[in-house]
């Protein structure tokens, strides 16, 4: 049987980083925020809007692309005080978004991340290697998204579109 | 290829992970240190039969830098000599 | 097909199967394998050997086969398969390898009559002056296996894909799928992987029963019993060939479940491994034992009652254990007539003799030769003193020479083995990861205890990886037990060759000359007689290998050890370990938004570092490389350019302490910079060698970026992270990587500040309010821009810098808008003549891993001021060391038209002495009209104006000696 999912290049969202103690984060931009995740690798979410627990002390605010001008104005990371980052990173990934039956079968494919639901949950969201590249992969409704550096887009794309073949 | 518990990831495998070398002795002061105990600084790299402290990078993962005890003999990942 | 049973067996004689083997047609059925089909059509010469090209049939039955390869031709030509192991197919086209024209008429069989002047080790003692690989084509081909296939596969590609378990189990015979069901029933992920087509393992070549009912009755049951369980994963033909470190195991999937895939390799990390791969029959070592018609009395068995084939009429058993007698038993009941079963046992247990009644049985005599070139005639058989000698015709001989259990993968985890006395066998000992092994593969060869024993092994795995399972009492099953004793070779009078390694042609006279000539120990034998290599790595005949050591060195097989067990089990594809990774991904690849435009315009493409490929120059109709390389460069020189600065590394550093970290990364100081300003660095490694060089920029006052070369921006950032986290994790810096977030455009050039007036631009540009080495955020062309003033041409330049999203709108623009000054976009090649006439380093050319600041003439950039930076008490020991550096100098070769080759060397006189030096780059300079260079000499500060001297192969280049400037050497332009 031929793999039963389905890719397709999403292309840039809206990315921030984060950077700094929880504390000294919410306070600064705290309301904006989903609430934020309390277990590594996880994400939380608000208005369509994720925020993912990614590193220590390293959070990224993920949103529809359309969101970005919005939260550049509510988060002000030039005004941001010295003990946190904030930086606008939207431009540096990709993203494909994995769905179907076999999505689970295609990130196996990708990457050595065992996506398994017993131990990349509901909400997981982490970075990890996808085709050799650092990769960020979450869990979604049905499958899963992967981005990477966007400057490998068009080569993940050629991937994707081989183990589909 | 081996699994390397990352302190905020967990188990990863290897791939994920830059390798950062055994770690030495800290760095003396430059200022006052003298020539010999700079150069053993550089030079003098553990390479011991059996457990070694070993700094990885999770680059492709979190990015955290951290230490982790591995048997040069097995490669089994393993407690700090002393802690039990 | 005339020894096909008229019933029985795992074939379906519904779906005939037509297939050529040396250019003849046969047919065979679906679930035959190639040798099972060969073989019910009574072929049995079906190769010539490695060495001797002696004929050869089939010996074995499965991955052990040692005696025939064949090479698949057509769409998914393959070399070197073991026929046991081919699944039959319709339209299947096989030949033997290393015989031409044909096993049976074979040219190089001529070799045998050579056979006493080519001993173990010949190779190496003949063919070493003046070197081995001089030889070593020819002798390929006349020894040898298959050619690699000209074409990869055309019927599909191949997959590698990882793989995550609670409980792997290798291998699906009755030890696998016991453990499987207690596994699978407890709730663990199972992945329960197995070489053949279908489960069942030795139950497949065995008559038994468990439960009341048919061993295979209760295999289908288990089987249907997991294809029910969602948390198992159960694959056939998939072999787990390799142990890796950490329960990380390689698994070959051939011919999976989906339309395009030809294989799929796994790459799947368990958490705890039951090894339940069984146990391998060997041969026994007497005269001729490698004749066609000399078969595993196992082999002969599975073919009997798995693919209903009769591989011989009148058959002799050879044995020194009690498993012959079932498959003698079998063959009999199938039709053969069995001659004999000779036993070098003086004693053979009852529960051996009831099982073949009516059969002769010849006790304490052994097989010491057999009659008959291209199929045996008869058994040459006396008694274990060599007296008593009589022939008995047959055309098939059955040898068992033991079971030795299958620990290939239990010894590639590095578990150790002990030879168990009782069953004359290696069995495995101390685990080493998170193994156990089960049933036969620990040495349980009967099946009731190999049942039990499986559940037992899995219950205690379960535990291991944290899950409760009940315990399981096995089914009942009936099997006669077993017992052996050793005979490692039969020792007689005997002429004729006695082969410890059929399928490398090693014989026990080459072992015996190995020990003479000094190569005792067992991994030196392996090496000097090559006994144990090949495809089959020995499966069959190591273990006779080891006994034959310590029979001629009077010591015990324990003493002897054995070889290494190494990945793969069996062979693997290339491609399977490769998988998706071919064709335009071989390589990773990187591009920018303009990448598409360049295409458009012609430009010739390659990487440039970091797995990006930029244009190297942009050809024009019937320009040549050198013509377009000028015309871009004169562009810059004289009007204006751009090239797509796009790959520099870029991070964004935040925080209080982010000048203090900076003073320590940098030789310079950074800290003194104010918001909007920026300097250029050298980064050292703490043992004083050049790492990288980049500009720092302050955005304000606790953020900043740092650009840095494209090629180490990985490294860069694992540098600075490391410092960070480790040396000093209490300052307050956060590195955000921005290489991506920021594409950029250059526009460089006499007339590089009219194009961005021309493109319209909010930000001041005038020199005062603009100058050299600062940056302004605003807008250009209408889209939000950092503006930074650095040149890597020497020209006036504006670095452009956007997101990627508008990066391909501003390109356009840029062209649109230059045009009216005449700008030309410019490859890397053009860069580098513009960088190499400005003297400008770079690095893995001026900077190679030797050369410190000094040499290259900017110790002004290494801080006296500060006490501390990383690589300055490194190079201060250097230093003062006082050696000879090699200094970064210019040269102009005095015939201004004479090319230096880069990485050419330097010595004095241009005579044959050691080198003082070497070119680092030689470019057409435009503004010069001639070949200039940049190159690395002894002292060469101090020697400009001397001619050195460039010696090449053929002849002497002079070049005068000059500052490695050559072009505006007071830097005027790019401040302008």
């Amino acid at each position: 049987m031929a793999y039963n999912a389905k890719i397709s290049r999403v292309g840039a969202m809206t990315l921030f980083d984060l950077k700094g103690k929880q504390t000294a984060l919410a306070g600064w931009a705290g309301e904006a925020l989903p609430p934020f995740p309390n277990t590594p690798n996880t994400s939380a979410s608000k208005d369509e809007m994720e925020l993912l627990f990614i590193g220590p002390d390293h959070w990224l605010l993920h949103a529809p692309l359309g969101r970005e001008a919005e939260l550049e104005t509510v988060l002000t990371p030039t005004e941001a005080p010295p003990e946190i980052s904030i930086v606008r990173i939207s431009d540096t990934q990709t993203f494909f978004s994995i769905t179907g039956p076999d999505a689970e079968q295609i990130i196996s494919i990708a990457s050595p991340l065992d996506a398994h639901l017993s131990v990349f949950p509901e909400n997981g969201a982490t970075f990890t290697e996808a085709f050799g590249l650092k990769a960020l992969i979450l869990r979604k409704r049905d499958g899963f998204s992967l981005s990477v550096e966007q400057s490998f887009g068009d080569m993940v794309e050629d991937y994707l579109e081989r183990a589909m073949s | 290829m081996l699994l390397i518990k990352c302190p905020f990831c967990r188990e990863r495998s290897e791939i994920e992970f830059v390798y950062g070398g055994p770690v030495g002795p800290d760095r003396p002061d430059p200022t006052i240190c003298t020539d010999d105990e700079w150069l053993d600084y550089l030079l003098m790299v553990p390479n011991p039969t059996g457990p070694v402290e070993e700094r990885w990078w999770h680059a492709k993962g979190c990015g955290d830098w951290f230490t982790i005890w591995r048997s040069t003999v097995t490669h089994e990942v393993v407690d700090r000599p002393g802690d039990e | 097909m005339n020894n096909r049973l008229a019933e029985g067996g795992r074939i379906d004689r519904s779906r005939p199967l037509t297939f050529t083997f040396n250019g003849s047609r046969f047919q065979g059925y679906e679930g035959d394998t190639l040798a099972s089909a060969l073989l019910a059509n009574g072929v049995a010469l079906t190769a010539r050997s490695f060495k001797y090209h002696r004929p050869r049939g089939i010996f074995g039955a499965g991955v052990e086969e040692p005696a025939t390869l064949v090479e698949l031709l057509g769409k998914d030509a393959c070399g070197n398969r073991p026929p046991t192991t081919v699944p039959l197919r319709d339209g299947l086209s096989a030949k033997s390898v290393n015989c031409w024209p044909s096993p049976r008429f074979d040219f190089g069989a001529v070799t045998e009559l050579f056979a006493r002047f080519i001993p173990a080790g010949f190779y190496y003692k003949t063919f070493k002056w003046p070197n081995w690989h001089l030889f070593e084509p020819s002798i390929r081909r006349a020894a040898g296996l298959a050619a690699a296939p000209a074409d990869p596969p055309s019927s599909g590609h191949f997959e590698a894909r990882n793989g995550h378990t609670d409980i792997l189990i290798a291998g699906a015979g009755p030890a696998g799928l016991m453990a499987a069901l207690t596994a699978g029933r407890s709730g663990a992920r199972v992945f329960l992987a197995d070489e053949g087509n279908e489960a069942g393992g030795a139950l497949l070549s065995r008559k038994l029963s468990v439960d009341g009912q048919t061993a295979l009755d209760w295999v289908a049951a288990a089987v249907a019993e997991l294809a029910g369980m969602p948390n198992v994963v159960h694959l056939q033909n998939s072999t787990v060939w390799a142990y890796r470190e950490h329960n990380l195991l390689c698994v070959n999937e051939l011919d999976p479940d989906h339309p395009t895939l030809l294989e799929r390799n796994w790459r799947v990390r368990a958490k705890q491994v039951i090894v339940a791969t069984g146990a391998i029959e060997r041969a026994i070592v007497f005269a001729n034992n490698d004749r066609p018609g000399v078969m595993l009395s196992s082999a002969v068995q599975t073919y009997v009652n798995r693919y209903a084939a009769l591989p011989g009429q009148r058959a002799v058993f050879f044995t020194n254990n009690d498993s012959a007698y079932a498959a003698a038993a079998d063959f009999a009941a199938a039709g053969g007539s069995v001659a004999a079963i000779v036993d070098s046992r003086t004693d053979v247990p009852k529960t051996a003799k009831a099982q073949a009644e009516g059969i002769e049985i010849l006790a304490g005599s052994v097989v010491c030769d057999v009659t008959g070139r291209g199929r045996v005639k008869s058994a040459r058989v006396s008694d274990l003193g060599g007296g008593a000698e009589r022939f008995i015709e047959c055309d098939l001989l059955g040898v068992s020479g033991g079971w030795s259990p299958t620990v290939h993968l239990f010894s590639q985890s590095r578990g150790t083995l002990t030879f168990d006395e009782t069953l004359v066998a290696f069995v495995p000992d101390v685990p080493a990861q998170k193994c156990i092994c089960a049933g036969a593969s620990a040495g349980k060869l009967s099946l009731q205890d190999t049942l039990q024993d499986a559940a037992d092994k899995a219950v205690a795995a379960l535990g291991a990886a944290g899950f409760k399972a009940a315990k399981l009492v096995a089914p009942k099953a009936e099997d006669a037990p077993y017992s052996a004793e050793p005979l490692w070779r039969v020792e007689c009078n005997a002429k004729g060759k006695a082969f410890l390694d059929i399928q490398n042609d090693v014989t026990v006279d080459d072992v015996h000359l190995a020990i003479r000539e000094g190569y005792s120990n067992v991994e030196h034998v392996k090496r000097y007689t090559t006994g144990g290599m090949g495809i089959d790595q020995g499966k069959t005949g190591n273990i006779n290998i080891i006994g034959t050591v310590a029979m001629q060195q009077g010591t015990a097989l324990p003493d002897i050890g054995t070889t290494t067990f190494r990945a793969p089990y069996t062979p693997v594809s290339f491609g399977a370990i490769s998988g998706l990774r071919e064709g335009s991904v071989v390589l990773p690849y990187r591009h920018t938004p303009v990448t598409k435009w360049n295409h458009e315009r012609g430009a010739n493409m390659y990487e440039a570092g970091a797995r990006w490929r930029r244009p190297g120059y942009f050809p024009q109709s019937g320009e040549n490389f050198q013509e377009a390389v000028n015309r871009e460069c004169l562009a810059v020189r004289d009007r204006v350019g751009v090239y797509d600065g796009s790959p520099l590394g870029k991070f964004e550093l935040k925080g209080r302490d982010v000048g203090n970290y900076l003073d320590l990364l940098y030789t310079n100081i950074m800290s003194t910079l104010s918001p909007g300003n920026g300097r250029y660095g050298l980064m050292l490694s703490e043992d004083g060698l050049i790492l990288d060089d980049g500009v720092a920029m302050r955005l304000g006052e606790h953020r900043w970026i740092v650009s840095t070369s494209t090629g180490h921006a990985d490294a860069m950032s694992q540098h600075m992270e490391k410092v960070l986290q480790f040396d000093h994790p209490d300052w307050e810096v956060m590195i955000t990587t921005v290489t991506s977030q920021w594409n950029n455009a250059t526009i460089c050039g006499p007339r590089a500040r009219d194009v961005l007036q021309a493109l319209g631009t909010d930000i001041d540009l005038s020199p005062d309010a603009f100058p050299f080495m600062s940056l302004r955020d605003g807008t250009v062309a209408g889209l939000p821009a950092r503006v930074v003033r650095v040149s890597f041409t020497g020209e006036l330049s504006f670095e452009v810098n956007v997101a990627p999203r508008h990066m391909a709108e501003l390109w356009d623009k840029v062209m649109a808008a230059g045009a009216g000054f005449g700008i030309e976009p410019v490859g890397s090649e053009g860069s580098h003549v513009l960088r190499v006439e400005k003297g400008f380093l770079s690095l893995g050319h001026e900077v190679d891993g030797t050369v410190d600041a000094y040499d290259l003439g900017m110790g002004w950039i290494m801080s006296k001021k500060k006490p501390d930076y990383i690589g300055k008490r490194s190079v201060e020991i250097r230093r003062a060391g006082g050696s000879v550096r090699r200094e970064l100098v210019g040269l102009l070769p005095e015939d201004p038209d004479e090319m230096i080759p880069e990485g050419a060397p330097l010595t004095p006189g241009g005579s044959k002495q050691a080198t003082e030096g070497l070119v680092t780059a030689c470019v057409w300079s435009v503004v010069n009209g001639r070949w200039v260079a940049l190159a690395l000499l002894e002292n060469g500060h101090s020697r400009h104006g001397e001619i050195a001297h460039v010696r090449l192969r053929s002849r002497v280049i002079p070049a005068q000696v000059t500052k490695p400037v050559f072009h505006d050497p007071d830097g005027k332009r790019l401040r302008s």
